[in-house]
């Protein structure tokens, strides 16, 4: 209770507050600095207040303020602008297209709207426009390349794949790293929901995949823990505040809009073959070989006969792999209906996106409807809603290694005929050239998983201003969707030969409610001197449930049904349920509008924590300064100054059910063979539990994530140039990490409180506007981050463990001391050394030091180190370049971005070099080679020491003595440049549209991912089958990227 | 003050949230797993496990490196070339015995013991199988964690035993003897149960006294695995089981794991050689056709399929273009089941009687080497079902001959046909005796071109335990026990 006394006595001490001066009535235009022209439904506001109106048609507004208050003066797109009234009736304002970034209202976190001079840290606005029609039907893709210090990364070009967003880096060794999603006020579901073994399955979507980008107004990125405090835990990884379409501020007009594009995606990326040598072993023929190492086409057999006995020519296929996928489409239509005014308004949006992908028997089918109002009564009470229902089909193909369609066309011979030799027999089951191995076309058309996901969230929000500077408002948004997905594997599959189907389905349900209390004057002790308080409390709860039922071993060929199945003790069932209290609060001063200060606390309790320890606080503390106003700087040059700093603390709390060590139903085995209770008997079904790999701690506490960042905005030339710059230093503390434990223990990990993560980063946007002259204008926008992140420590005696979600053959995505998060460890070529005279390999005279060691036998590479780095996935840097030229009603941009650095770990590429097929590897394939390394010698006075290796291998022995899946030879350089986004837009000129019910028309072309150069890699390295989540820059064998193009049209009436 | 009233309204939703926090907040048992379990239902996965980890990816290993199989893909092609790396065999290391069997077991005997030890028939058995369990441990490995593991978070990271305080107990480092765990085990099971196992006990249907048998007869094992290093202890242990005279006499008192024929309940070796994706990396060895043929032994197509009519076995480290896979000679359903089914058989009547024969020849235990080594064979053949009269032409034709060790040969010859299906007891034999003798595999690579006499580390283990040696032993050094 004592907490309430408290809020109560805050409350309290608001009504204390001044009260404000008389009002006088003022009125003006608002033109724009382009052409002159009025600027209708510009925002008007009186700073520190919700008072405010919007320009008419004509740019003119009219409203009653108190004498002594400023007006900010804000549209999208253009600069704001603050005025102070003075006395002055008529205020007329010019206002600054193209230099948004510097100075304009935006949302910040708890949907308050900040003027963002006042931000002691670091946002970025991402305006509609830039999202929508863009040959991209996913919004997190559609931001690649815009932003900075933030990395997005695709999991491929599956239709609906999921992508994975880092703001700043990995804070959590275990927790989600992905940002905090909030759309239209509603904590958004983000979750990737993975049936299968995120190693074997196709890709399932993240759920912003739900999200229409036709239908977004703006999109603002608050990239520290500074910026996303009030939201709490779940923000400590920033947040990404979505707001759709109002038709606020529509000047009490109706309008429509209609957008609609149609594109057409080619797969693009795939490695160079060589076509002069076909399927075998040794310059022989072998009929039923994955290999490549096979006679000449020229000088070889002219014939061959395949496994089947059918006599076949013998000859390159060089399409073989391309043709294997299809030109896929994506069709997209939204349909808006937006109006009202500053004191009512709604907005209805209905959209559909199609979208088959390249491999076959994928597509992506979404489908939006969303409502949403808002209106002042006349008792001022201002309530507003929206809600939305969205559909999203997703027909998926698995990947992965082994028994998968592209875990098998890196494995296809040259001379393989894929696309005119027959893949399934009458009996349905595979045809293919070696019968152990599964048809790609079979697998992509009877190992499939389909899912439909239907989801409602909406949003209610009522708010009254008890005083004109008192504002009390409660928020409630629900968030809820169910996944079902049902995953078939017909008899005969590669990984499941009996057959199985399974039926999954996923329930998620989040709800919050939130009450805000805003306290603001104009006035606070002295003039000049603004104040705002916050007061908020919000009540969480979060609900997940999964259902399970495998039907496995099937009956009859074709039937689709669980009920086909004989066995099924794979079914079950999974739930959570979580909830939060937190409280949280924020005060705000500035200072003749040069000087601010933000102070914000937020206190959490959660149920995941220890009961007698499941309350944590913490604060953040933001300054901003803008010397040009503080000192009349302004001059032609520097006309816009400010430097700003700001520290936070978040805590995170815990997933739920960690405390308890619990048991498991048993089982045993891999993919190879295994068992699984209940087992069926002959005595009857047996159930068997055993104590579960995971040991529990009672003891857990917080997470917490420290942020420092400095930073500068400076406008140059009346703001045609303008940089956004910002450094920062995040160390995250006692993360709750399941710290790997010997399997001698008994165990496989434990739960605790671990170690410490730091990123350290520069980022920086740099804007500009080089040409300007007879209505041509040339915008210019850079974004460049350069991220380093360290695993500091993880715990006393242990310098590696590995990151839950999987490892495979050998390999472990991992956390290691020293090294950024998510290296993956495996076992490391040995190589000479010359530090540690005591361990292996050792070179006193340093001549070899680095070079691999190579068994003096073979010639191949001594036994490998277990528990080493092999690949290392951060990028030095990347950046990305906008070009927008714009004349008349015509606009080009066009979006290069860079990857610098960064490894990236891939099968395929290990695959097609070891297997010969790589075009490098029929490069003077006659030739012997030597790996590279030296060969450990006794000299003759007995002491150790190396020689060059000179033992000759064939190209077969060499290639693949590189390495082949688990290994060091898997590793490649991830840099990628890439023609990321072309768009050339076209508005009929409005003299054309007079006659006609259209208030604008444009139609436009664009296309994604055009070109990419990626040096040190055989295709896109930009892939990552494990989709969103902790573990990156893996590519086990995955679907390949495409390449969008297509057109696309908007009207407005 | 019309305005206070209002303000409370609001805080409505704050009251709510804060006056029942406690139990609003209270919510994070989990309803996905139990926090406790009886001995019931641990009981059958540690049975599972046991002969899980017998039979799985270790079995693939040993039967290819002592030739029953060939390795014509994959893992087991390079296992017969002798390429056997610290990547390999971390599912068997972790999943099936540290974090399957031994843990099972240690946590059903701790179930056993609760209670005041109501249930401590459990404790008895689950003695029995961690016993089994830290042997194929330890003779696969070497030295292993033993004393100090499966503590859980009291030692995450256990050091390591040796091979020889495993076997034998180290009273200054405060180490169990495996002898004296099955001991302890055994006297559990005279102990009063109140809780007993029945239907739960897929290996002996709740009988105790089976277990027994089988306790006893795990002495006579390990006696006899330790016996050419030891053989005053191994002599001892099976004076001592002899004169209590319970252990295993009938091929009814086996101890065998039969899984189902359903799949997920199936005996590994089945799901591998019959309808894995890897179905085609085994096949029978020729040599060990050779072995057989040599002796006109009527098992053969008990043990190995013939599916073109004909055994077609290949040469173990072959590398060529094989024959259509659905003409090889496979595991027949003497191994493998009709559909699945096993059973793993982890000690049997035939070893009970080969290892008499063998310590009564070379250890002078009681008891006449040829009836015993007769008694092996006849046991081994009835359960292949061979009609008795061939049973015995085939003891008459066979019976023990020579010099000690060419009758040594013949025991251990015997034994190594008998075991078809469980590698690792044949694997031991042979690394210990040398018998019978193999011939080096074609294209032998590996370490040094040797057979694997040991496995190495796992990555795994090394990784995460500093008290491991990284990169450690390699596949070419002997265990303790095997001395030559």
């Amino acid at each position: 209770m004592r907490k309430i006394f408290f809020g109560s006595w805050l409350l309290s001490l608001l009504f204390c507050l001044p009260v404000l001066a008389q009002d006088v009535s003022i009125s003006g235009r608002v033109t724009s600095s382009d052409d002159g022209s009025g600027l209708p439904g510009v925002n008007i506001q009186v700073t520190g207040t919700t008072k405010g109106t919007t320009t008419d048609v004509d740019g003119r507004y009219r409203l009653s303020v108190p004498a002594n208050s400023r007006l900010a003066f804000s549209f999208i797109g253009f600069g704001t602008k603050e005025v102070s009234v003075n006395n002055q009736s008529t205020v007329n304002v010019v206002l600054t297209a193209g230099s948004q970034s510097l100075d304009e209202i935006v949302v910040t976190a708890q949907g308050i709207e900040r003027d963002k001079r006042s931000l002691g840290y670091s946002t970025q606005e991402i305006d509609g426009s830039q999202l929508s029609q863009r040959s991209e039907p996913n919004l997190l893709n559609a931001l690649q390349g815009k932003t900075a210090g933030v990395n997005i990364t695709g999991a491929s070009g599956a239709p609906g794949a999921s992508t994975n967003i880092n703001i700043r880096g990995i804070t959590s060794f275990n927790g989600s790293n992905q940002p905090l999603i909030i759309v239209d006020g509603i904590i958004f579901n983000n979750d990737v929901n993975n049936t299968q073994n995120t190693l074997f399955g196709s890709q399932p979507s993240n759920r912003l995949a739900d999200v229409n980008p036709e239908n977004i107004e703006s999109l603002n990125i608050l990239k520290g823990p500074a910026a996303a405090v009030l939201y709490g835990s779940r923000a400590s990884a920033g947040a990404i505040i979505i707001t759709t379409k109002s038709g606020r501020n529509n000047n009490n007009k109706t309008e429509v809009t209609v957008t609609s594009s149609y594109n057409v995606q080619d797969v693009y990326g795939i490695p160079k073959f060589q076509n002069d040598f076909g399927q075998g072993s040794q310059n022989l023929f072998v009929n039923n070989s994955t290999n490549s190492w096979g006679p000449g086409f020229v000088g070889g057999p002219t014939s061959v006969t395949n496994i089947q006995g059918q006599v076949r020519p013998y000859q390159a296929y060089p399409n073989n792999v391309r043709d294997f996928y299809r030109q896929g489409s994506i069709l997209q239509n939204t349909v808006n209906l937006a109006g009202g005014d500053v004191n009512r308004n709604f907005a209805l949006s209905v959209g559909n996106t199609t979208q088959q992908g390249v491999s076959p028997n994928t597509k992506f089918v979404r489908t939006n409807v969303q409502v949403g109002g808002e209106t002042r009564l006349n008792n001022g009470i201002k309530i507003s809603g929206t809600v939305s229902y969205v559909q999203s089909v997703q027909d998926g193909v698995v990947g992965g290694n082994g028994g998968s369609a592209f875990g098998q066309l890196t494995r296809i011979p040259r001379s393989y005929d894929l696309t005119g030799e027959p893949f399934v027999d009458a009996n349905l089951r595979s045809v293919y050239f070696n019968p152990t191995i599964i048809n790609p076309y079979w697998s992509v058309n009877y190992t499939r998983q389909k899912g439909q996901v239907d989801r409602v969230f909406g949003n209610f929000i009522v708010s009254k201003d008890i005083k004109p500077w008192l504002n009390v408002l409660y928020r409630v948004t629900g968030d809820t969707y169910t996944d079902r997905r049902k995953f078939t594997e017909a008899i005969g599959s590669g990984r499941t030969p009996l057959g199985a189907i399974t039926q999954d389905n996923y329930f998620t349900n989040e709800l919050n409610g939130d009450l805000i209390i805003t306290a603001k004057t104009n006035k606070l002790f002295l003039e000049g001197l603004t104040g705002n308080l916050i007061l908020g409390n919000n009540i969480n709860q979060r609900k997940f449930q999964n259902q399970t039922v495998v039907g496995a071993s099937l009956n009859i060929p074709g039937y689709e049904n669980v009920n086909n199945g004989t066995v099924f003790t794979n079914s079950g069932e999974s739930s959570t349920l979580r909830r939060l209290v937190g409280y949280y609060a924020q005060a705000s001063l500035g200072y003749n509008n040069y000087l601010f200060l933000e102070l914000s606390g937020r206190a959490d309790q959660s149920s995941t924590l220890p009961q007698n320890n499941n309350t944590y606080f913490y604060p953040s503390a933001a300054v901003s300064f803008v010397p040009t106003d503080a000192f009349k700087l302004d001059s032609k040059i520097l006309s816009y100054l400010k430097v700003r700093g700001s520290v936070a603390r978040v805590g995170r709390d815990a997933d739920p059910y960690l405390l308890n060590s619990v048991y498991t139903q048993s089982s045993f085995g891999n993919n190879v063979a295994s068992i699984q209770f209940p087992l069926a008997l002959a005595a009857g079904n047996i159930p068997g539990f055993g104590i579960s790999g995971r040991i529990g701690s009672q003891n857990l506490k917080p997470e917490f994530v420290t942020s420092a960042e400095v930073g500068l905005n400076v406008g140059l030339f009346d703001n045609r140039i303008g940089l956004d710059m910002a450094y920062f230093d995040t160390r995250s503390t006692q993360q709750i990490f399941d710290v790997a434990v010997a399997p001698t223990s008994g165990f496989d990990n434990r739960t605790t409180n671990v170690g410490e993560l730091r990123n350290r980063g520069i980022e920086f946007t740099l804007t500009g506007t080089p040409i300007r002259v007879n209505g041509f204008k040339w915008d210019v926008a850079l974004n460049f981050t350069r991220i380093r992140n360290n695993v500091v420590s993880i715990i006393e005696g242990v310098e590696q463990s590995t990151i839950v979600g999987g490892s495979f053959i050998g390999i472990s995505p991992s956390i290691f001391v020293g090294q950024p998060y998510g290296v993956i460890v495996g076992g490391a070529n040995p190589r000479v050394q010359s530090t540690d005279a005591n361990g292996a390999n050792y070179d006193p005279t340093g001549q070899f030091a680095g070079q691999y060691v190579i068994n003096p036998i073979t010639g191949g590479f001594a036994p490998t180190l277990a528990g080493k780095v092999l690949s290392n996935l951060q990028q030095n840097y990347t950046a990305g370049l906008s070009n927008t030229f714009s004349y008349k009603g015509l606009a080009l941009t066009i979006l290069a971005d860079v990857r610098q650095g960064g490894q990236i770990f891939s099968f395929g590429g290990a695959d097609v070099r070891s297997n010969g097929s790589l075009f490098v590897t029929g490069i003077d394939r006659d030739q012997p080679r030597i790996l590279p390394g030296v060969i450990p010698v006794t000299n003759a006075d007995g002491t150790r020491g190396y020689r060059p290796n000179n033992i000759q291998l064939s190209a077969q022995s060499y290639w693949g003595g590189l390495g082949g899946l688990g290994s060091e030879g898997a590793v490649f350089d991830a840099t990628v440049y890439r023609l990321r986004e072309v768009a050339l837009n076209y508005s009929l000129p409005k003299t054309l549209l007079g006659k006609t019910p259209f208030g604008n028309i444009s139609v436009g072309v664009s296309g994604r991912n055009l070109l990419f150069y990626a040096p040190g890699f055989i295709a896109d390295p930009e892939v990552n089958t494990q989709g969103a989540g902790n573990i990156q820059g893996l590519d086990l064998n995955g679907q390949p990227n495409t390449r969008n193009i297509g057109a696309n049209i908007r009207l407005t009436f | 003050m019309t305005i206070n009233i209002k303000k409370i309204y609001l805080l409505t939703p704050l009251l709510l949230g804060m006056g029942a926090c406690s139990k609003f907040l209270d919510i994070n048992v989990t309803p996905n797993n139990p926090t406790a379990i009886t001995p019931n239902v641990s009981l059958p996965a540690v049975e599972a496990a046991a002969a899980f980890a017998n039979a799985n990816e270790l079995n693939r290993f040993a039967s290819v490196v002592v030739q029953h199989l060939y390795g014509a893909g994959g893992g087991p092609a390079a296992t017969d070339i002798y390429v056997t790396t610290g990547e390999d065999l971390n599912n068997q290391w972790q999943g099936e015995l540290y974090n399957g069997v031994l843990i099972d077991a240690q946590k059903m005997i701790e179930l056993g013991d609760a209670n005041n030890g109501n249930a401590k028939a459990y404790s008895g058995i689950g003695k029995i199988l961690k016993a089994y369990g830290f042997a194929v441990a330890t003779d696969c490995w070497g030295d292993v964690p033993y004393s100090q593991a499966l503590k859980g978070e009291a030692n995450t990271q256990p050091g390591i035993d040796k091979q020889e305080d495993i076997y034998k107990g180290n009273q200054a480092q405060n180490i169990q003897s495996l002898f004296d765990l099955v001991r302890e085990g055994l006297a559990d099971l005279d102990a009063p149960s109140p809780v007993k196992p029945g239907t739960d006990d897929i290996i002996y249907g709740g009988d105790l006294n089976k277990w027994k048998l089988a306790g006893n007869s795990m002495l006579l094992k390990f006696a006899n695995t330790i016996s050419r290093k030891e053989p005053e202890l191994a002599r001892t242990v099976i004076n001592e089981v002899l004169t209590r005279n319970v252990y295993i006499k009938s091929n009814a008192d086996d101890m065998n794991f039969r899984f189902g024929t359903a799949i997920n309940s199936q005996d590994p070796r089945y799901t591998y050689t019959i309808l894995s994706l890897f179905r085609d990396d085994l096949a029978m060895s020729s040599r060990f056709q050779g072995v057989m043929q040599g002796l006109s032994d009527p098992r053969l197509p008990v043990f190995f399929t013939r599916p073109g009519g004909n055994f077609l076995g290949f040469d173990n480290g072959l590398r060529a273009t094989l024959p259509s896979s659905t003409t090889w000679s496979r595991y027949n359903a003497y191994v493998i089941g009709a559909g699945g089914e096993g059973p793993v058989r982890m000690l049997t009547n035939f070893q009970r009687a080969f290892i008499l024969a063998e310590s009564a020849l070379i250890l002078g235990t009681p008891g006449v080497p040829q009836t015993l080594y007769a008694e092996g064979i006849r046991a081994s053949m009835t359960l292949a079902g061979i009609p008795v009269a061939q049973i015995d032409a085939y003891v008459t034709a066979n019976a023990l001959t020579g010099t000690t060790q060419e009758r040594l040969a013949q025991i251990m010859t015997q034994k190594y046909i008998a075991f078809v299906g469980n590698g690792l007891e044949v694997w031991n034999d042979v690394r210990r005796t040398n018998l019978p003798r193999l011939q080096l595999s074609q294209n032998a690579a590996g370490i040094d071109g040797t057979p694997q006499v040991r496995l190495q580390y796992t990555a795994t283990e090394r990784t995460r335990n500093p008290k491991f040696p990284n990169p450690g032993p390699q596949t070419n050094a002997r265990v303790w026990w095997d001395i030559d």
